[in-house]
């Protein structure tokens, strides 16, 4: 599962040993990134503590400057989440590679890593350690920690602990950590993040305090939250020769039938007993006496079945259209704005879901002439790096907008969120999503989708507007008509300029189908100079 | 001011004319129809050349412009407010000129469109687009106007034996000593009273009319000598077309040898394009081409070699115009070199615009120009009064020479030459064309 390193070759030094020398390999490259990517970790593991579990979050981010001389930062991130047991905290924030993410279920974390090598960069640069006060629904104290992280065992050395009684009905946790950091120059990048992260969390309530004291406040807008994901089983097309040693070795099913039927999804009596068949292994045996040659063949055969349902996709939690709508509307006011969530799809065993929200006009900024602006999102994630070489960037470059009456630059974002049990990032950055053909293909058609909505909706606004013009460039005119006409024949003659004027907005209105009173409204703004 | 009772007759017709054409307009308004004025078209396509009468006339096209169209919108706009201004200036016995209908006119209309933007738009910018405007009230209303005592600047100018009442004065045109007569902008409003010449000759040239003028040419040949000061305004031509109606005096034109002049000399025969809707009233098919004439410099000689080139396109008939024996030059070889002028590029193309791509063609022999013209003008096929036998014989000249030349030229071979032999020389030949 773990991307990161194998143990066996580096089984002199420790997980935590390991990423204090590469921490680049995380993120924290610099000063500037570093404190992007702490505020970054700390803030998805209050969302995923949060709307994975059913809770609308109350999410508050504060970063303040530590020290008088030095670039210290501190960066306090608070939740309303499930919170930790108090006995797992100090393994969660002090042993890299623990995680409680790690089955087969959307999130946003999912390596045991984030907060720990945030933790560990801090304690390298500032010494000073992490504190996390953090309570569960059922319980009826708040716990409190201070930790170190013992770079050599990767083990946590708890400094401080302590815990009181809670007397309110508090749940969530606090995770406060100091960094050297370089806020002037991450200040943009972080901001940039947190819009983002807004724009697809519109059911959460998100504070930011900056240091210098900026406070960004987006409230919540809909009550309503994203499906949680379900953990579920691998699909069989997804299944490896290790990923099978360890069911075997782990699990504890009396025959190599049950083992199969319980160990993946799609696969029920039928469709078992055919892949024992064809692998020629009896589906009596006991899985533990299969040697690796006949699990070797087994996944052959499950690799090249061809009648497996496709995967499921109850571990995906897309944003779903209200959500995406709802979103937009709060960071962006659009005067349009539409959204589709596909129907699930698979690549290579792992299934997925592309989802694609529009907005057009209002506060929406103006975008580049050559393509939208584009917000991307992997499992809620927003992607703010590497746009050009992401397949999304890709399919909007290839869209001809004029075809949809965009004329860029235009006030118009794209938003696509792409979730799936793995997302297949581009390069370790994880900022691009590589060209995999069912998701660019997934990508267009819902694109395509939601924009023959803003044609259809722009098509009639430019028709509504031309039919105003119009009204606007005969109705400014009339009342220098009636005033050439009451001078010919004179107010002695019976020609009223008041009952002229209203004959000539009658008959404009009647001619154009625009309402009286708004031709009134161009006529009475008219005014003649001299 | 004392205002002639010729005038105030004027006034009081065009003021009932404006009031009934507006009344009617207000009176659709009023029943909830759509406000349209309808007028002739203006425009060239709309203009015909009536062989008969041989004049320029306006067709019989109508165009209707609404209030309710966005394309004719502001044009009806404008029309009603020059109309009222108009008005405004007779009802006030005054005498605008274009000029002043323009500035009085001309304000700025604020609006505000859909999105609550003001914006501000001139009534008319330009005195052209005013200008335009007078002439579609004009042809709306019948009147043109002059009736309705509109002004424009004085060009013309006239000496002679001929005595007339302007206003309430009486003018002896004969005596203006070294200045002369301006030719009014309601030269309707002039009476003829006393006559005695026997012909008019109408020069093109400010200049040359004043070097004749002093050398006594209207005294000695009897005749009333004008000029148009270059393109003819409104005023010389229908004091022009007076003389030739009512007092039956035969007209000569003399203007440059050149595109520009022939263009003026059709202007007073026929009429203009512009102002197709007045050639009735202004034109005087009467009036004849007295030179300078090509051939009058270069010979008939040249005329015969072009005529035989044109034999494709003309037939044989074209040599009919041709005088037995040929006719000489009135220049030496010589006097020629010293005065004509090479023709531009412009002149050029003027001159075919108004005898026809086909002709130039087969008569250019410059090949630089020939290029020119096929680039620019191929297909042109000319103006049906300028397709006639004369002209075409006249203008063939202009293009196997490219050259021009200008009347003052035949003033520096002598004054006594242009006045003395010239002109009577022309007159007394029937040298001229029709
Ligand atoms: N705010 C939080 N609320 C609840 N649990 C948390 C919170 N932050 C971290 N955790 C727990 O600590 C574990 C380790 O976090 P982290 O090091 O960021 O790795 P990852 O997020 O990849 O699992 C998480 O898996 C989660 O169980
Ligand atoms: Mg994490």
């Amino acid at each position: 599962m773990s991307a990161a390193a194998p143990p066996e070759r580096y089984r002199a030094i420790s997980p935590a040993e390991f990423f204090y020398k590469y921490r680049e390999i995380a993120g924290f490259s610099n000063p500037v990134r570093a404190l992007y990517q702490a505020v970054r970790e700390l803030v998805e593991n209050a969302l995923d503590a949060t709307d994975s579990h059913g809770i609308l979050p109350n999410i508050k981010i504060i970063i303040e400057k530590a020290d008088e001389n030095r670039e210290f930062y501190r960066v306090t991130v608070e939740d309303n989440g499930i919170g930790l047991p108090p006995h797992v905290v100090p393994e969660a924030f002090g042993r890299v590679l623990f995680s409680s993410k790690y089955i087969l279920r959307q999130t946003r974390g999912m390596f045991g890593l984030g907060a720990k090598v945030a933790i560990l960069y801090g304690q390298m640069t500032t010494g000073r350690p992490v504190e996390v006060i953090t309570s569960q629904p059922n319980l009826k104290r708040i716990y409190y920690f201070k930790l170190r992280i013992d770079i050599n065992k990767n083990e946590p050395i708890i400094i401080e602990r302590g815990s009181w009684r809670k007397n309110r009905d508090w749940h969530g946790t606090i995770v406060s950590m100091t960094l050297e950091g370089d806020w002037s120059r991450a200040k943009q990048r972080i901001k940039d993040y947190i819009l983002r992260t807004a724009v697809v969390t519109p059911y959460a309530n998100i504070v930011f305090i900056t240091p210098d004291g900026e406070i960004y406040y987006y409230e919540r807008v809909i009550d309503k939250l994203p499906r949680p994901p379900r953990e579920v089983k691998p699909h069989p097309y997804g299944v490896d020769l290790e990923l099978m040693k360890r069911i075997r070795d782990n699990g504890s099913f009396s025959t190599v039938k049950e083992m199969l039927m319980k160990s993946f999804q799609g696969i029920g009596n039928v469709t078992a007993s055919s892949l024992l068949e064809i692998a020629g292994i009896s589906p009596d045996l006991n899985p533990k006496s299969l040697s690796d040659k006949q699990l070797l063949e087994l996944v052959n055969v499950m690799k090249n079945y061809k009648r497996f349902r496709s995967p499921t996709s109850e571990a995906l939690s897309p944003l779903g259209e209200e959500v995406i709508k709802a979103g937009l509307k709060r960071i962006y006011e659009p005067e349009f704005v539409e959204a589709v969530t596909r129907k699930p799809s698979a690549y290579q065993g792992h299934p997925f879901i592309v989802e694609v929200g529009i907005a057009y006009g209002g506060k929406v900024p103006l975008s580049n002439d050559k393509y939208p602006t584009l917000l991307r999102y992997a499992n809620k994630i927003p992607l703010l790096y590497d746009e050009g070489s992401d397949v999304t960037t890709d399919v909007v470059k290839s869209i001809s907008w004029e075809q949809y009456l965009v004329k860029l630059p235009a006030p118009i974002i794209v938003l696509v969120h792409i979730c799936s049990t793995k997302v297949p990032f581009k390069g370790v950055g994880k900022e691009s999503i590589a060209d995999v053909k069912e998701i660019r293909s997934e990508v267009k058609l819902a694109i395509q989708e939601v924009a023959r909505k803003l044609r259809a909706y722009l098509s009639k606004k430019l028709k509504e507007e031309e039919k105003k013009k119009r009204v606007v460039s005969l109705a400014k005119y009339v009342p220098e008509v009636v005033r050439a006409l009451t001078i010919i024949l004179g107010d002695g003659r019976g020609v009223k300029a008041k009952l002229l004027e209203e004959k000539l907005v009658e008959i404009v209105s009647l001619r154009t189908g625009i309402p009286k009173d708004e031709v009134y409204k161009v006529v009475k703004s008219v005014e003649i100079g001299v | 001011m004392a205002i002639s009772s010729v005038d105030k007759y004027a006034r009081q017709k065009s003021i009932e004319i404006l009031r009934k054409k507006f009344a009617s307009i207000a009176k659709r308004i009023l029943e909830g129809k759509r406000p349209v004025l309808i007028m002739p078209k203006r425009v060239l396509s709309n203009t015909i050349y009536d062989m008969k009468k041989k004049l320029l006339l306006l067709g019989p096209e109508m165009k209707r412009r609404s209030l309710l169209d966005v394309n004719e919108a502001r044009k009806f706009m404008q029309t009603l407010l020059m109309a009222s201004i108009i008005y405004e200036a007779l009802v006030n016995d005054e005498y605008p000129t274009i000029r002043d209908l323009y500035y009085r006119g001309k304000h700025t209309i604020s609006y505000r469109d859909i999105l609550g933007r003001l914006h501000h738009e001139n009534t008319w910018d330009e005195q052209r687009e005013s200008d335009a405007v007078i002439r579609d009230i004009e042809v709306f209303l019948g009147v043109l106007r002059e009736e309705m005592l509109i002004l424009s600047k004085e060009k013309g100018k006239v000496v002679g034996n001929l005595v007339i009442r302007s206003g309430d004065d009486v003018i002896d045109l004969s005596k203006m000593g070294h200045g002369a007569y301006a030719i009014e902008p309601t030269p309707d409003l002039i009476e003829f009273k006393d006559i005695d010449a026997e012909f008019v000759l109408v020069v093109e040239k400010d200049a040359v009319f004043q070097q004749l003028h002093r050398y006594g040419f209207w005294k000695k040949y009897k005749a009333i000598l004008i000029t148009s000061a270059g393109q003819p305004d409104r005023a010389t031509r229908r004091f022009v077309r007076r003389l030739s109606e009512e007092l039956k005096l035969p007209i000569y034109i003399l203007t440059d040898a050149d595109p520009y002049g022939w263009y003026i000399y059709s202007v007073f025969k026929i009429g203009s394009i512009t102002l197709s809707y007045e050639s009735e009233r202004l034109a005087t098919p009467n009036a004849k081409f007295i030179g300078v004439s090509m051939t009058d410099i270069f010979g008939e000689e040249e005329a015969a070699k072009n005529i035989k080139k044109l034999t494709s396109i003309f037939g044989k008939d074209l040599k009919n115009v041709l005088s037995k024996p040929r006719k000489k030059p009135y220049l030496s070889e010589k006097e020629r070199k010293n005065y004509i002028i090479k023709a531009k590029k412009k002149d050029v193309e003027r001159a075919v615009e108004l005898v026809g791509y086909d002709v130039a063609d087969k008569l250019i022999s410059n090949p630089e120009i020939k290029k020119y013209i096929r680039q620019r003008k191929m297909g042109v096929s000319g103006y049906p009064w300028f397709r006639t036998p004369e002209w075409i014989k006249e203008i063939s000249i202009f293009f196997s020479k490219l050259a021009k030349l200008e009347i003052e030229a035949m003033a520096s071979k002598g004054l006594k030459f242009l006045a003395d032999t010239y002109i009577p020389t022309k007159i007394e030949t029937g040298d001229w064309i029709d």
